[in-house]
């Protein structure tokens, strides 16, 4: 069943997300996603996350593909104009790739390669319009395509943006644009999360928020600071720093974030700090292995 | 007004090394480069001393009124002479000055500044990346602040996901868009960011 399927089916899904290499060998992406085989509804696999170069996620995807996967390809409006985005997309969607995470992309000067330039053509509402225009057969000039594509897009939000009417009005304009589900930011908060969620019901949008399972207070004192949008509270850093086996609590907090958040959303997304390996602990504590 | 930055006095001395032998006259402007202290007087003195001091052949610094508005290389000429008497012209200027006074003079010309932005002064502080000249304006829908220069993704349709309590996530600036959201609700407009904004139509600008 596509991801599209199980979550209209009403199924508490859950995806998560693994990286392109940073070179020719995709072995350890392949070996990280194997972890999850059975778990996850779905794989993400990213678009030069954190504006770090990598391998195009169209390849990973379409590998993911043959071995079974469902996968969610992310999609950034950082590094390419609207005739490259439409190019790929066609690519994607050729090669069996048939959901789409729209995004606009952390800023270049966060990455590897901060002296690129930064496109953003397109924002992401744009790139989602793109997306069902050309599922209606279309181009961005309404020139007809040879065969349309039949992409399953959803977008991203942040619960923890503060002020929320900003990130709120960008939402809607997301559900305008018809995006079909919203996947959030680490959510390391419940009650920020449940409130954002309050607030965003009106779009009949499924939520599925994100999880990081903090590794140690040093690692989330550098998220706090480095990662844009993440806003870990003092209470967790200051059980992290507290704990004899920080993973383990860092894996007990997610697990009580999941429960906290789970009425309000419809899945949740893993994005693990170094692999999967505790991915399926991390499930099975909450029942959803 | 043509926001403009210092160059690294490095980078200038390798540019002017490829003109070896030849004499240098630093020009500055007197608009936008003068105002924001970057291509006045006192910064012409000081680049001039500083070649001098490497022991270049610079002649003495010269201003112009506008770099990038003149009649001719001639009018120029009439009010300072001294202007034509050197072999490369290291402006001071915006991009637009440099081009111009190239364009006119016929000798090579220099670039001694870095363009940044459109943007504009205000008392003694400078405001950068108030226009992109996209050539398709519709400022009046974002309470006056340009969403295409002031956000630095270029966001149309609202934030991004990066900002953190009104701060942008790139550099140490505000996030324009808390800023346009936050003038057009006390004013009881924020309808006017209702519907989806369509991408830059870049051939206008042709």
């Amino acid at each position: 069943m596509g991801f599209a399927d199980v979550l209209g089916s009403g199924k508490f899904v859950v995806t998560a997300e693994v990286s392109p290499p940073k070179g020719t060998d995709i072995s350890g992406a392949l070996a990280g996603a194997r972890l999850l085989h059975g778990s996850v509804d779905a794989v993400n696999v990213t678009d030069n996350q954190r504006s770090m170069m990598r391998m195009s996620p169209i390849v990973l995807c379409h590998t993911l593909g043959e071995m079974g996967f469902e996968t969610i390809m992310h999609m950034t409006c950082r590094d390419r104009n609207r005739l490259g985005l439409q190019s790929d997309l066609l690519a994607a969607h050729a090669l069996g790739i048939h959901n789409i995470l729209a995004m606009s992309g952390d800023y270049p000067t966060m990455g590897d390669q901060p002296s690129t330039k930064p496109v953003f053509d397109l924002d992401s509402v744009q790139l989602l319009q793109l997306i069902e225009k050309m599922n209606n057969g279309s181009d961005f000039q309404d020139k007809p395509l040879d065969g349309p594509t039949s992409l399953y897009a959803g977008a991203v939000a942040n619960p923890g943006a503060s002020p929320l009417g900003p990130q709120l009005l960008k939402l809607n304009k997301k559900a305008l644009a018809k995006a079909r589900f919203i996947q959030t930011q680490a959510v390391f908060d419940a009650a920020v999360f449940n409130e954002f969620a309050d607030a965003a019901r009106h779009t009949g949008i499924p939520l599925i928020a994100g999880i990081i399972p903090l590794r140690s207070a040093q690692n989330a004192r550098f998220m706090n600071e480095k990662i844009p949008g993440v806003n870990i509270p003092d209470e967790a850093i200051s059980r992290m720093e507290a704990a004899a086996d920080p993973a383990l609590e860092g894996l007990e907090i997610a697990a009580e974030t999941i429960a906290g958040i789970r009425t309000n959303c419809q899945g949740i997304h893993i994005m693990p700090i170094g692999g999967h390996g505790n991915t399926r602990r991390l499930l099975e504590m909450c029942g959803l292995d | 007004m043509i926001i403009t930055r210092p160059k690294p006095i490095e980078e200038i001395l390798s540019m002017v090394e490829m003109f070896p032998d030849l004499s240098i006259c630093v020009v500055g402007c007197g608009i936008c480069a003068r105002k924001i202290q970057t291509g006045g007087e006192p910064q012409v003195s000081m680049m001039t001393a500083q070649l001098q001091h490497c022991g270049l052949d610079v002649l003495d610094g010269k201003m112009v009124k506008h770099a990038c508005s003149t009649e001719s290389w001639d009018c120029l000429v009439e009010e300072d002479p001294a202007l034509d008497k050197a072999d490369i012209l290291l402006v001071m200027s915006c991009g637009a000055g440099v081009s111009l006074l190239g364009r006119i003079s016929g000798k090579p010309v220099l670039p001694g500044l870095d363009t940044t932005s459109l943007g504009s002064t205000l008392k003694d502080e400078t405001l950068e990346d108030l226009c992109v000249m996209c050539g398709d304006c519709d400022v009046g829908l974002y309470a006056g602040s340009c969403p295409k220069s002031g956000c630095p993704k270029s966001q149309v349709n609202g934030p991004c996901g990066g900002s953190i309590d009104g701060d942008c996530e790139v550099g140490e600036r505000e996030c324009i868009w808390v800023k346009i959201y936050e003038i057009l609700e006390n004013r009881g407009m924020l309808e006017l960011l209702d519907g989806i904004r369509p991408p830059v139509n870049h051939d206008r600008r042709l």
